[in-house]
């Protein structure tokens, strides 16, 4: 019995040390951090072993740390992170899933947008999450917005509704509902333009309906 | 019950010689006499970086990266936060130094090989071999900014004295490039050698580089973006850290992998000469010197441990025994 009590002793002090020092950075893939759930045309997740899926149509594909997604021509894609943050991939769009790690703040999650187009709301709630792409960031909280990366490494942010503070390496500055502002290489955010955004976001109608 | 809440006169003693003795340690010019020196060692192979106390050498602690192989180390100017890079995770660990311990921890990109901090400590630039780019990552909120697209297999990188321009050397290119800090654009492209490594400002404002896969050390003049010097000094050249031997110098000293020394050379890029070699442990790689030149710090992979060098002696005065494939040492002098 003492035996018994002494392993439980130092199971419960072992959860304890766990609790005290914090989630561990994610980087490896285990959990989903998330589903892909529709695709009109065919989606493809390249899973950081080289693996690829493919979704066609509607689904629940789960999607891991690491995954990079990825869409053709003529081919739009849904997805769904288990916090409820849902981005939709337009044509010609690759990103990969990742994250960062603080003790003070946990998980934040990461999708570093290499090319394309996406949309994002993040639902109820302040969320941790932030898009880059290869000359800025958009750090979100609760919000609704598109963004675009052009052929030059130009990103388009579009906010539809709420607040995304826009930072380059050269200075960030906070874009609100119904606002436009452009990333470019060495240079800072520009000042937000107003701007009709429906335009901007009809092409993931679709999608969403 | 009375005896019990009487306070015996010889405790008051005893409390009051504590209450001086605490006030004693911590009196303010105390601390400004004796300010803390430390040395950062990152082990490759043990995901870890060994904290050793700058001036006494005995470890004092050992700092688990929470990622793998962890490679090149960065710390601020304050010394209050170091940066490591961890080549098989992609990820840039933050390590707070009072507390020595691990407090975030950032993807960078495929093969995080090389972290260099801006002159202003604002931003850490990371080399990511895997994907030929520069991940640029704000210090205080740890966010990355940006990327700016390199050569192949980039793994130096260093920025010029007045911060306008930033060097990048790139094995697969044989070269080192140019980066204008101000637009973020790659102005030239400077062929080198083979396999360039690591980049370092010199005491001269130019910079020294390694080319790693053959035998040579070169210099780079930013007044003309153009290398203006180079000098064999043995198989598999790592690291350079600049320091004096008394009078003489300031001298580069160059861990040479493949002959397990330190060549000395002299610091004059007009006339660059090997001085001399100084025997140390199994394939040198790290090196750094403290802020005055008089001690250079080297770590060994093989042998898994750290040498202080004594500049005006040449001599190894210390050997600490750190963790598995020690790579990289920075030293924070207070």
């Amino acid at each position: 019995m003492n035996s018994i009590r002494h392993l439980g002793a130092a199971l419960g002090a072992a959860a304890l040390v766990l609790l005290l020092w914090g989630a561990p950075p994610a980087s490896a893939q285990g959990t989903p951090v998330g589903t892909a759930q529709n695709a009109i045309g065919t989606l493809v997740v390249v899973r950081s072993d080289g693996i690829e899926d493919r979704l066609q149509g509607k689904g629940a594909l789960p999607l891991y740390e690491g995954d990079v997604l990825r869409t053709e021509a003529a081919t739009q894609a849904l997805i769904q992170f288990r916090d409820g943050v849902q981005v939709a991939l337009n044509e010609g769009t690759a990103f990969k899933i990742l994250s960062r790690w603080e003790k003070a703040r946990g998980i934040t999650r990461i999708i570093r947008l290499s090319q394309g187009e996406v949309w994002v709301t993040t639902g109820e709630g302040l969320k941790q999450l932030e898009v880059e792409t290869p000359v800025a960031t958009a750090i979100v909280e609760g919000t609704e917005f598109n963004l675009k990366v052009q052929e030059d490494g130009q990103s388009v942010l579009t906010v539809i509704q709420g607040v995304v503070q826009f930072g380059t390496p050269f200075g960030t500055c906070p874009i609100r509902t119904g606002t436009i502002s452009y990333g470019a290489r060495g240079k800072r955010c520009t000042k937000p333009a107003e701007t009709n955004v429906q335009p901007a976001i009809a092409w993931k109608q679709a999608l969403t309906q | 019950m009375e005896r019990t809440r009487a306070v015996p006169a010889s405790l008051i003693s005893v409390w009051a010689l504590l209450a001086l003795a605490g006030c004693a340690e911590v009196k303010p010019k105390d601390q400004a006499l004796e300010p803390r020196t430390r040395i950062y060692v990152a082990n490759e192979s043990g995901n870890s970086v060994t904290v050793v106390d700058g001036t006494t050498f005995q470890v004092i602690g050992t700092v688990d990266a929470r990622n793998h192989s962890t490679h090149d180390l960065a710390v601020t100017r304050d010394g209050k936060w170091l940066f490591a890079t961890n080549l098989a995770s992609g990820r840039l660990s933050v390590i707070d130094t009072d507390a020595m311990e691990t407090v975030a921890s950032i993807a960078t990109g495929t093969r995080t090989h090389v972290v260099t901090l801006t002159n202003d400590n604002r931003h850490a630039w990371v080399c990511n071999i895997g994907e030929n780019n520069i991940s640029i990552i704000d210090t205080k909120t740890f966010r990355i900014l940006g990327t700016i697209a390199v050569g192949k297999g980039p793994t130096g990188l260093a920025f010029s004295r007045d911060g306008q321009f930033a060097y990048v050397s790139n094995q697969g290119d044989k070269a080192v490039e140019v980066i204008e800090t101000a637009s973020h654009r790659i102005i030239k492209t400077i062929p080198v050698g083979t396999n360039p490594h690591f980049l370092i400002l010199g005491p001269d404002g130019r910079i020294w580089g390694t080319n790693t896969g053959g035998t040579d050390i070169y210099v780079i003049d930013p007044a003309t973006q153009d290398k203006v010097a180079s000098l064999n000094v043995g198989p598999a050249p790592q690291q350079i850290a600049f320091g004096f031997k008394g009078l003489q110098g300031p001298n580069a000293y160059v861990t040479v992998g493949g002959l397990n020394k330190i060549v000395v050379v002299n610091a004059d890029a007009k006339n660059l000469r090997i001085l001399e070699q100084i025997d140390v442990g199994q394939r040198p790689n790290g090196a750094w010197a403290n802020r005055e030149g008089t001690r250079v710090y080297a770590v060994h992979e093989v042998s898994n441990d750290l040498r202080v060098i004594d500049t005006g002696t040449s001599q190894v005065i210390a050997t600490v025994p750190v963790g598995r494939k020690p790579i990289r040492v920075v030293y924070h002098g207070g």
